[in-house]
């Protein structure tokens, strides 16, 4: 019998024990603690979110990032076998519609208050903000923005074109692209063969035509604007731009051309902002090409929008609940997302950030710039090609369109058109 | 004799292997001078190339320098985990294959085709729609995030091959054997453990060669149902090429995809006189 009492008192004793920290813990002295899953594992990507792990160390958290290398769909896997483990990240990378999509999933944590103390509203692009927001209420926050349309310029193209000007709009560019032609560039517009790569040439065609169209036919699926005249323009212009470019360039990373670029082999590039960092870091000067916006009719910059975010799950744990309230503060941050954009070479969420300073290049100033101008004009629209503007299934069937009608130069601009409407419907 | 080797015919054979064979070996060459090759150089000039400077260093970045976000250990530690789930897991998916496979080809049993059947049925199912009732078993039992959850994944996985490849090779095995040691007394297993085991070894190395190869370079279930360090090898090679800022990293990836299929090579060397003797041997039944 003395042995039963020891045995049990022995037992409440631990049972003590292990309960106090837990205790202490509810009591407001939590270490906040974030896991988190991302993408982002390679080159400055990588070393960007690493920055941002210190820099939540420092503020006293416990960062536990996991990478799960590989496209989005490996990521969303991952997620959706946390998330049914019932184990879900506190906080994940994800972006787009697939914020709303995935917040029918699983509890998401109401960041409401954080964003009105921060005043982190009235700094984001109105259309970026929506998408972090899909119930009214803030679940996600936006960390960086690229722009897909940014125009990259060959030095060695122009010179062989003797052109020094900047085209500001559609009509300018075609100009340029037959003067280099002329001059003897054998493709005046280079291109890759990934999967947005089309896409991107599409959007940027639609949204410098007309931005209104752009936002009424691909972010919000009118069919009137489906079926409209500035669709068959863009799709004119995409046969245009596509006779420009080297047919045989397969499934290739844009980068496997970036030397022909410069050589003046290549003349122009409709490139996301991320290209200079890639350029900068294959080894080439900024003197060997320029960057500006995406041609514009109406020579006000259009701005289409990439961005990635983070998305914040519910957990019951104070420690993860303090880390999220931590990090939605980090990356609300100014000076975080500075840190973040020098790396990766995007440009911040907060359209109040200075980016006069050093460590920034000529490149994200003037695409700071462009988002500006383009939201005081409403022409920031969200890029379709980077699953910004809808949800996965109906981009799929929508840039395959666009592929198809790049690639088989049978099609007409008004067939392409209807297809892409029919694609709309089929997909809805 | 001599003069028939260098007829025309033979020649023309023999130039056509050689030339297929080169077109076959051809992206080998790449990713192995590539691999010799500093990524500015590649992106400077282009993918295809000789390499102006011997850049040994790739392979000390692929083995243990490179980063995947805070850990910059290289290739090395996802190599072990790798290592940890698949030598297990082929062995106990290759011995469950050929109890499996005996089971059906030389005992008969009610039900027997049926069961059979529905083993090698995991063969046509698709691995995305296998994703979520594993994560589901996953969760259940507790071994998610685990190493110990993958072994058990592509062991029973796996066992829709060995079986097949088991059954199809003892099914030419004389049933009067089987019946002989029967009447001097000895049972299922010990009619296995003497008799099938000892007839085994072609087909086995067939099994292990190919399970081996195919757990090594898993990556849906690697990446789905791990997390961080506990990552397998091919996890770490997309994580290295996966940079949107960055020029993708050719030459260390080069040199990680070359060290990271030195375990399947080296495999295939052993075993790989075995191979095609050990895939044919059932073939005709």
């Amino acid at each position: 019998m003395p042995i039963t009492t020891t045995r049990r008192r022995l037992l409440a004793g631990s049972a003590a024990a292990l309960a106090l920290p837990a205790f202490a813990r509810a009591q407001g002295a939590v270490k906040p603690r974030l896991t988190a899953i991302s993408q982002w594992s390679a080159g400055s990507d990588g070393a960007a979110i690493t920055a941002l792990g210190k820099k939540f160390e420092e503020k006293g958290g416990v960062w536990q990032h996991s990478p799960v290398p590989g496209f989005t769909t490996e990521m969303m896997n991952k997620l959706r076998a946390q998330i049914m483990a019932g184990d879900p990240p506190a906080c994940s990378q994800l972006k787009g519609p697939e914020i709303a999509a995935w917040s029918k999933i699983a509890p998401t944590v109401d960041l409401d208050a954080v964003v009105a103390a921060a005043g982190y509203e009235k700094v984001v692009a109105p259309d970026l903000a929506k998408l972090h927001k899909p119930g009214g209420k803030w679940i996600a926050l936006p960390l960086q923005i690229y722009s897909t349309n940014m125009l990259f310029l060959s030095k060695r193209a122009m010179d062989k074109a003797k052109a020094d000007k900047v085209p500001v709009t559609w009509a300018d560019f075609n100009d340029l692209a037959d003067k280099m032609k002329a001059g003897g560039v054998p493709y005046p517009v280079a291109n890759g063969g990934t999967r947005p790569d089309d896409g991107q040439k599409f959007e940027a065609a639609l949204a410098g035509i007309s931005p209104l169209a752009y936002r009424a036919a691909i972010m919000n699926l009118e069919k009137k604007a489906l079926e409209g005249p500035e669709i068959k323009a863009a799709f004119a212009q995409v046969r245009k731009i596509a006779d420009w470019m080297d047919p045989n360039v397969g499934a290739q990373h844009f980068s496997t051309n970036l030397k022909r670029f410069i050589d003046g082999d290549m003349g122009m590039m409709i490139m996301g902002g991320w290209a200079q960092g890639v350029l900068r870091n294959a080894g080439f000067k900024f003197e060997d090409f320029m960057i500006a916006p995406g041609p514009s009719d109406n020579s006000k910059p259009v701005f289409l929008l990439n961005a990635d975010a983070f998305i914040f799950w519910q957990r019951k744990e104070p420690d993860l609940q303090a880390g999220q309230t931590l990090m939605a503060q980090l990356v609300m941050d100014p000076a975080i997302q500075t840190m973040y954009s020098q790396i990766t070479g995007s440009i911040p969420v907060r359209t109040d950030v200075d980016l006069s300073g050093e460590g920034w290049s000529d490149g994200q100033r003037r695409t700071a710039a462009a988002l500006k101008d383009a939201i005081a004009s409403n022409q920031a629209v969200l890029s379709l090609a980077h699953n910004m503007a809808q949800e996965n299934g109906m981009t799929a069937a929508m840039i395959d369109v666009i592929t198809e009608y790049v690639k088989n130069k049978t099609i007409k601009p008004e067939q392409a058109a209807t297809r892409l409407a029919e694609a709309v419907e089929g997909a809805r | 004799m001599r003069e028939r080797t260098f007829a025309p015919s033979r020649i023309l054979i023999y130039l056509i292997v050689l030339l297929i064979a080169a077109a076959w070996l051809a992206p080998l060459a790449v990713v192995v001078l590539n691999s010799l090759r500093s990524n500015e150089e590649i992106a400077q000039g282009s993918m295809i190339g000789w390499p102006q400077h011997w850049a040994w260093s790739n392979y000390l970045a692929a083995w243990s320098g490179f980063c995947v976000a805070e850990t910059c250990a290289g290739i090395r530690p996802y190599m072990l985990n790798s290592a940890l789930v698949t030598i297990p897991a082929t062995i106990f998916s290759t011995m469950l294959g050929a109890v499996a496979g005996y089971a059906v080809s030389l005992w008969r049993f009610r039900g027997d085709t049926w069961i059979y059947g529905i083993v090698t049925l995991g063969l046509f199912l698709p691995q995305q729609m296998r994703l979520l009732p594993w994560t589901i078993v996953l969760r259940d039992i507790g071994l998610i995030n685990t190493l110990a959850g993958l072994v058990l994944i592509h062991t029973i996985q796996g066992l829709s091959f060995t079986t097949l490849f088991c059954r199809n090779y003892y099914v030419a095995i004389p049933h009067e054997l089987i019946r002989a040691a029967r009447i001097d007394g000895a049972g299922f297993f010990r009619i296995f453990w003497r008799i099938i085991l000892p007839l085994s070894p072609p087909i086995l190395i067939v099994t292990v060669i190919w399970q081996f190869t195919h757990i090594w370079n898993e990556f849906l279930y690697g990446v789905t149902f791990t997390s961080g360090q506990q990552q397998p090898v091919t996890a770490a090679l997309i994580a290295l090429s996966a940079a949107v800022a960055d020029i993708p990293q050719h030459g260390v990836q080069s040199a990680a995809v070359i060290i990271a299929a030195l375990p399947t090579l080296l495999i295939y060397l052993l075993g790989g006189k075995y191979f095609v003797r050990g895939l044919t041997a059932g073939a005709v039944k």
